[in-house]
């Protein structure tokens, strides 16, 4: 017989006011001490959101021009599209999220030892993931919605009923990524790491068989201009099914379009009842799988592991093998804590797969006659992404590095190495590594797109110059404006310091490409469009190059110069 | 107040916890004693139901933790050595979150609430965000909010790393205070004068095995010498290593 018990608190009550709690002092400490931050945030959303609801409702203008009805089948095909596409972000994100803070972070931990119930646990964790989550989906999809209901003249209720919508929708793909993700966790095969891979495995190969179809369908109604599109709407024909969640969604805001509210309800009520189903399923299932799978999570590897030197290691002391010894021990350090962390380098690669595979299925377009200063505007594109890509990639992973030393400099301090030798050192990694990835990436896409000789160099160039630059700014910055108390890069990242490091970045990348590379392809462009491919480029559209170089050396020396300056100064 | 009963854990190939049995009354401080990796850990997450056990069974009040663990854990508490605060929340809300949670009228509530921040002299501190507390201060406040909703069980995993001396005592005399009035500690720590002090019996695990548990004066019978605990753990520890070797030695 137990011992007398006190009595059951309501839980989700309890739960609710936490989070009000918590949101309530975030905001206040956001807008106290964050603020420059806080209001980057807003400012960037809303310019994201302005920027999506002004080229969708030029878009759906060309609708306009071109008679193609708004409520018809045309814009439903589009529609089912891009709700399955948020819809599949929406399960990725959610669940990526969820089993972060179900199984991995320190709350979870905590609140596991208390009696808070399994499924109390999962749902207010669930509702932070798919808060958090369908972020993107807001700033999205809302204005994508806004400007077709501006171009098509839809009445009042259907801006009442879109938030209904999309709310609805969030929940069907959110519930069904948790019910993936507690079953993942709790029956996955002890092998995680060979059972993970032939899941990737599958998923990539699916994947890329449907890309190929939809690339064969898009040449043969290219080469046929449009006449032969059924083989093309054929290969969507998964998302435009009647048990497509996506295609309620269509039905729905299509009817809500037209004014048929009866129309729009039975959609609106498929949404709703499948979303709160498959939720209270994934609740019931986090009470019998949780607790469970958190065990099993607490003795998955656990096998013990052999760290050694690898081939990787010596490559990289190769390719800085100007530098004296105890600066090039340390940069082989810091490049053995990148590879040992996949989380650092597995977004690097999966940007790199998207562009060589956008690059190859551009290359089959021109095959099929694509306008030749089309390769200018998507080679430009190239190289924008690739730029915005080390922005990010450096900004996120060398910036925070001097700060994530703070805590154990004495172990740097007490090496006969001399604190502008740890500074060269971490720009020596940066620039290397970052010059690696953007100029082979650059390369490969352009020579895939066949770019011309004089394109290739001016790409090559810039981005050196970018990779440089960034490179500088971090290290030397993240010199600058360190944080010695944080030992979470992500939060480095995020802070004062790393928002000023950030919009710097950006800064310097528009300036640099506005400068050294616009206007070779607006010269391009322009030629292109007038029909006289034969004539003689400017010379003046290669002024830009020796500023940008100029500013590429300014971003290296003097970042760096004052990161020295600042770091000599320090107290440990 | 705590049984464990020939509970094995086993984390894949790797056995953490072996055949291991243990009886806790109620009021008892208990110390759990053992070199690093021994499975001290992973028996106080079997006791807080943070893991399960692979084999056998662990209650806390008669409730079996894999069965009934809901129950089991509104009579616990656990003050982990990694202590964990909202960051975003002041000590004051943190200590309302625990009392809500388990389920204290508000009015019991307003009054543990206030006698813990005395208890602990929070008052410095207790309205900042916790985000910008020291080591002591988090591991204060941990304290006191295990303590507001008067647990029949204390579970504290090296409760004084980061307490100043004062501290220290304070909390060496409040422990012995709580298990007088009839909670039950149990105790891991590798401060052995801490345990020595305090403990009314000491558990030794090394590699998964209870293999010293009892007063000072059985396990003194046990190492067959006199002295302090550091000797008897030193003594015990080094015979069952030895003994280890030899059963693995014999092994084909």
């Amino acid at each position: 017989m137990g011992v007398s018990l006190p009595p059951v608190a309501d839980q989700p009550r309890v739960f609710r006011r936490l989070r009000v709690g918590l949101a309530r002092n975030g905001l206040r400490v956001a807008l106290e001490s964050g603020r420059l931050r806080f209001l980057s945030m807003i400012a960037t959303s809303l310019v994201v959101a302005a920027f999506t609801g002004a080229v969708s409702w030029y878009l759906f203008r060309q609708l306009a021009v071109n008679n193609i009805p708004f409520k018809g089948a045309i814009v439903g095909g589009l529609f089912d599209l891009l709700f399955f596409t948020l819809g599949g972000m929406l399960v990725f994100s959610t669940g990526i999220i969820l089993y972060a803070s179900l199984y991995t972070a320190p709350e979870a931990r905590y609140l596991l030892t208390t009696p808070a119930r399994a499924d109390h646990i999962f749902a207010t964790k669930f509702q932070g993931a798919v808060a958090f989550s369908s972020w993107a989906f807001v700033v999205l999809g809302v204005p994508i919605f806004l400007a077709y209901g501006l171009t098509a003249g839809v009445p009042w209720y259907f801006y009442a009923l879109l938030p209904v919508f999309l709310l609805g929708y969030v929940l069907l793909p959110g519930s069904v990524s948790a019910a993936l993700c507690l079953l993942l966790v709790r029956y996955m095969p002890r092998n995680r790491r060979q059972f993970l891979l032939l899941v990737t495995l599958a998923a990539v190969l699916l994947a890329g068989v449907w890309l190929a179809r939809v690339g064969m369908s898009i040449r043969k109604s290219i080469q046929t201009q449009g006449r032969e599109l059924d083989d093309l709407i054929g290969q969507f024909d998964l998302v435009r099914s009647g048990l497509a969640p996506s295609h309620w969604m269509t039905r729905g805001v299509l009817a809500a379009a037209r004014g048929d509210l009866p129309g729009a309800a039975l959609p609106l009520a498929l949404v709703w009842s499948n979303g709160l189903l498959v939720y209270v399923g994934a609740a019931a299932l986090a009470r019998r799988l949780y607790r469970p799978g958190f065990d099993r999570m607490s003795g998955l590897g656990r096998g013990k592991k052999l760290y050694g030197t690898s081939p990787l290691d010596r490559a990289m002391e190769f390719l800085v093998g100007y530098l004296d010894r105890p600066t090039r021990v340390l940069v082989v350090k810091d490049f053995r804590t990148f590879r040992r962390d996949p989380t650092q380098w597995g977004l690097l690669i999966l940007f790199g797969v998207l562009m060589l595979i956008g690059a190859s299925n551009f290359r089959g377009i021109y095959q099929g006659g694509f306008a030749v200063m089309d390769r200018y505007a998507i080679s430009l594109m190239n190289l924008c992404g690739t730029a915005v890509l080390l922005c990010a990639g450096l900004s996120r992973f060398i910036y925070p590095l001097i700060s994530l030393e703070g805590r154990k400099f004495w172990i740097l301090g007490l090496t006969p190495v001399s604190r502008d030798q740890i500074l060269w050192g971490k720009f020596a990694f940066a620039a290397t590594g970052s010059l690696l990835i953007a100029e082979g990436l650059i390369l490969f896409t352009d020579l895939l797109i066949g770019l011309p000789p004089e394109g290739l160099a001016i790409h090559a160039l810039t981005l050196a110059v970018v990779a440089l630059g960034l490179s500088g700014l971090n290290v030397g910055l993240g010199a600058c404006l360190p944080n010695f108390k944080e030992t979470d890069p992500s939060k480095i990242v995020v802070g004062f310091g790393g928002t000023v490091n950030m919009v710097a970045g950006l800064g310097f990348v528009v300036v640099v490409i506005a400068l050294m590379v616009v206007p070779f392809h607006a010269a391009q462009l322009a030629r292109g469009a007038s029909n006289r491919p034969d004539a003689a480029v400017s010379p003046w559209v290669f002024a830009g190059l020796p500023v940008g170089l100029v500013l590429g050396a300014a971003a290296v020396v003097l970042p760096l110069r004052a990161g020295a300056r600042s770091l000599r100064a320090v107290e440990f | 107040m705590i049984d464990i009963v020939e509970v094995t854990k086993r984390y894949g190939p790797k056995v953490a916890v072996q055949d291991l049995s243990l009886h806790v009354p109620a009021g008892e401080l208990f110390a759990f004693l053992g070199p690093n990796g021994a499975g001290k850990t992973t028996t106080i997450k079997m006791l807080c139901g943070l893991l399960f056990p692979s084999s056998g069974t662990v209650s806390v009040g008669g409730f079996d933790l894999a069965a009934r663990g809901d129950q089991a854990r509104a009579l616990i508490a656990y003050v982990p050595d990694q202590p964990f605060l909202y960051e975003k929340l002041t000590g004051r809300e943190f200590l309302q979150f625990t009392a809500d949670l388990y389920a204290l009228p508000p009015d019991r509530a307003r009054d543990k609430i206030a006698e813990v921040i005395d208890l602990f002299h929070l008052d410095e501190f207790v309205d900042d965000l916790t985000e910008r507390y020291s080591h002591g201060m988090r591991q204060r406040t941990v304290f006191a909010a295990a303590l507001v909703h008067d647990p029949r069980l204390l579970i504290a995993d090296e409760p004084t790393v980061g307490l100043d001396p004062k501290s220290i005592r304070e909390l060496k005399t409040l422990l012995r205070k709580l298990a007088s009035g009839g909670m039950t500690i149990f105790l891991s720590t590798h401060t052995l004068d801490i345990a020595e002090e305090l403990a009314d019996r000491i558990g030794i695990i090394d590699r998964g095995r209870l293999i010293g548990c009892g007063t000072m004066d059985d396990l003194r019978r046990q190492a067959s010498r006199d002295g302090t605990l550091e000797d008897l753990f030193m003594a015990i520890t080094e015979e069952a290593a030895a003994e280890a070797a030899v059963t693995a030695e014999a092994k084909p």
